[in-house]
């Protein structure tokens, strides 16, 4: 099934676009949470405010799988795009450090005053980061830009579709917030979510309608995961409503499932224009052993993982 | 034939590249070494703990505390920063390194998930969990941080001593390589002793009696105790190590031999109070003095990391990459070719030189030299060749491996070598707005002799 081929970059490609959804999904929480514990004060925002650093922490963790096989696929692409924003690319490590510290500083028992300012500067350092992250994905695309850019010595590549494929993401960041915050609600607090959740899918449909005004488009080849993708969004559509009107009811279920289904299918979708950047399989990467080894240790690792997990809700 | 890869090159300014990715490298070999240690040690007095030791409990909810505030975010985040800033320093050896590992990479990544979750996990919830929930939970935080080591101090290891690889032996020979266990065995000591002193700045903390800290400090001492076999293992590094690099550290090259000194003192200093002062008269420790020497041990650790890149010269990964990212195979190519022929990227300046040569020898400089040299910052090379005579100049870039045994051969030919030449000259004399073209034949063929002399292979074998 397209793109997946059998082949040994196929295996990268598959565990790229899954480490990067779960990735999606705690950075998700922890950006758009971020930005509803600094607008709103109720018991939502205290309850993801507690669980922020750990979230971002999770991000973080997952990020570092979908870097591994990002330079696997792309390697000249990504090296080059690092390269090309240089220090301004390198910044967002210490904006994700600020902003981690900013998240415990607001779960501290500190005046609401600092409260605000730290959420602000944390939300101003998770935004920096996806910024820089949609502009290194464009940049790495645009092979006949790389000589121009590196020669005038600019840091920031500004293509016209970096601000709606940011937006598109935000969109989408604030409706995968509210599928996971829900889990931890009940009543009208997941009816508040639930509004959330469909203005977010209401911010990415603008915000898909303005990338491709500004040249966006879809990879023919992706079609297929396209009309996935839309029937996902829309099922999951029918399960917000459905929970508007029932909060406590399976409504969750299919939001949450639809939802998955949904990043799954966006994912590749957003990966197909890339794919055709894919470089030749490099000889060493296709003989590298290993793979039974860290097939084995994945598996130990997540029953370490559900262990824990058990253990804590007995807690 | 594949071409060069050629990428990008930044500067950061008088920095050289060498001091920025060992200040990042630094930070975060310490801060993971800590996570190791504290985590072994937090098991151990959790046991203590459990067998009704006084304060041990709250010892360990305390520091834990502080080992997620720090290394749970400025230890993971210097992580993710290796690779930016290696990236940005030497992508191909990063790739290479990529390529080669990444199902270890992997596997290793399933381990800092599993050392995070079981953290996290602790962190929130120990308090609460019985006895057995929290022992487990710490032997499987502190297992799994030390299984990352294990993994990654390979693939470091590798770079070094690749040994049998070479031959085509294998991943598996190049991971288990020469000094796989030197370097596992030692960074164990050096977590477990790291771990020792934070325990005793974090117990000077607590709102304890003089007696009760000074108990606690007499059990986390202990834990610095495989300290005691640092010089041995760093002995046998020694031994296995290739003999040119083990050369430079034992007085071929006077700055590497400093670092040696400076990573051994300070180790043999905090050693000596650990094991005489601490574990054997029983002495107290005071915040400010235990501070001191985990300041102590920075700075030998700091060394220490400066010593075991340094030992890889003239390579990245020895026998297959130099620090210029070219491949021995390349070097002879390019002497054919041209350094910068097929180089894409043009200069950010080039309005700024007067001549063609100069904007040769510019990006002559930017692909053979930059990766470890500034022009006038650290390790200048306009300075480092200001009073040598032009002909000197010419000799000792063209014979480069010779005038240095720690350079990698000159990747360029003769009129490569002369541009740099007029390059470094014309950057010495200030930049001036005019300068005279230096194509003389008999030059040209002088040092087309001297790389004919000196050939294409370095100093030192693969090994």
């Amino acid at each position: 099934m397209w793109p997946f081929d059998g082949q040994a970059p196929s295996l990268w490609l598959a565990l790229y676009l899954l480490t990067f959804a779960l990735h999606a999904v705690f950075v998700s929480y922890v950006l758009a949470g971020t930005a509803y514990a600094l607008v709103c004060n109720d018991a939502i925002a205290e309850r993801v405010r507690d669980r922020l650093p750990f979230m971002l922490g999770c991000g973080i963790t997952a990020g570092v799988a979908p870097l591994l096989f990002l330079q696997l696929l792309y390697q000249k692409q990504f090296y080059t795009a690092n390269l090309l924003m240089g220090p301004r690319w390198g910044a967002v490590v210490p904006a994700l450090i600020a902003g981690f510290y900013a998240l415990y500083l607001a779960k501290a028992h500190v005046r609401e005053r600092v409260r605000r300012l730290a959420l602000g500067l944390a939300a101003g350092c998770f935004l920096f980061v996806a910024w820089s992250w949609t502009e290194l994905d464009q940049l790495m695309q645009d092979e006949p830009a790389w000589q121009a850019m590196y020669a005038s010595g600019r840091r920031i590549y500004g293509a016209a579709t970096i601000y709606p494929r940011l937006l598109l993401w935000l969109g989408a960041m604030a409706t995968l917030f509210a599928i996971v915050a829900a889990w931890w609600s009940t009543g009208g607090e997941r009816k508040r979510l639930a509004v959330i959740g469909l203005a977010g899918r209401a911010v990415s449909a603008l915000a898909a309608l303005w990338l491709w005004r500004a040249g966006g488009t879809v990879d023919a080849a992706a079609h297929g995961w396209g009309y996935l993708l839309v029937a996902a969004l829309v099922a999951e559509a029918a399960g917000w409503i459905w929970l508007l009107r029932s909060p406590d009811s399976f409504a969750l279920s299919l939001v949450t499932g639809s939802g998955a289904a949904a990043l799954l299918c966006a994912t590749v979708v957003r990966e197909a224009p890339r794919l055709a950047l894919l470089d030749p399989p490099r000889a060493s990467a296709m003989e590298a052993s290993g793979f039974a080894l860290f097939a084995i240790t994945a598996v130990v690792g997540v029953a370490a993982i559900a262990w824990i997990w058990r253990a804590i809700s007995r807690a | 034939m594949e071409s060069v890869p050629y990428y990008p090159v930044n500067e950061f300014g008088p920095l050289m590249k060498g001091l920025v990715i060992g200040g990042v490298g630094i930070v975060h070999v310490f801060l993971a070494q800590f996570a190791i240690g504290g985590g072994m040690l937090l098991y151990y007095f959790e046991r203590l703990a459990q067998r009704g030791v006084p304060n041990a409990r709250a010892f360990v909810d305390g520091y834990f505390k502080i080992l997620v505030l720090v290394s749970f975010v400025v230890g993971a985040l210097t992580g993710v920063a290796m690779w930016f800033t290696t990236i940005q320093v030497g992508a191909r050896t990063i790739g290479l390194m990529i390529d080669e590992f990444h199902w270890l990479w992997a596997t290793e990544w399933v381990w800092f998930a599993i050392e995070i979750t079981a953290g996290y996990a602790f962190y929130r919830f120990g308090p609460r969990l019985d006895d057995t929930t929290r022992r487990r939970l710490l032997l499987l935080y502190a297992g799994a941080s030390w299984m990352s080591l294990f993994w990654i101090n390979g693939i470091l290891a590798w770079q070094l001593t690749p040994g049998a690889w070479l031959d085509g032996a294998g991943m598996w020979a190049g991971f288990f390589n020469a000094s796989f266990w030197p370097s596992l065995l030692f960074r164990t000591a050096v977590a477990a002793t790291l771990g020792a002193l934070v325990a005793c700045v974090v117990i000077n903390t607590m709102d304890l009696d003089r007696e009760g800290k000074a108990a606690l400090i007499r059990r986390a001492s202990r834990f610095a105790a495989p300290m005691a076999a640092m010089p041995l293992l760093a002995g046998w590094f020694m031994y296995v190590i290739p003999a040119d690099s083990r050369q430079w550290l034992m007085g071929g090259s006077m700055p590497m031999t400093m670092f040696v000194a400076v990573a051994a003192g300070a180790s043999t200093l905090i050693g000596a109070y650990v094991v005489i002062g601490l574990i054997v008269k029983k002495l107290y420790i005071n915040g400010a003095t235990a501070t001191l020497l985990l300041v102590l041990a920075f700075g030998a650790t700091a060394a220490g990391e400066f010593v075991r890149e340094g030992a890889r010269k003239p390579y990245t990964v020895r026998g297959v990459l130099y620090s210029t990212s070219i491949t021995p195979a390349e070097v002879a190519r390019l002497r054919e070719e041209g350094a910068v022929t097929r180089d894409p990227y043009p200069l950010r300046d080039e309005s700024r030189y007067p001549t063609p040569q100069l904007v040769r020898g510019a990006k002559v400089h930017r692909a053979l030299c930059d990766a470890c040299h500034t022009l006038h910052g650290a390790n200048a090379l306009v300075e480092l060749t200001r009073t040598w005579t032009d002909e000197q100049l010419r000799l000792n870039v063209a014979k480069l491996q010779r005038t240095k045994a720690f350079m990698p051969p000159f990747a360029g030919n003769a009129a490569d070598v002369e541009a740099l030449v007029q390059f470094l000259r014309w950057e010495a004399a200030g930049a001036p707005a005019s300068w005279p073209a230096s194509d003389a034949p008999g030059t040209l063929a002088q040092i087309e002799d001297w790389l004919d002399q000196v050939g294409t292979s370095p100093v030192g074998g693969p090994r």
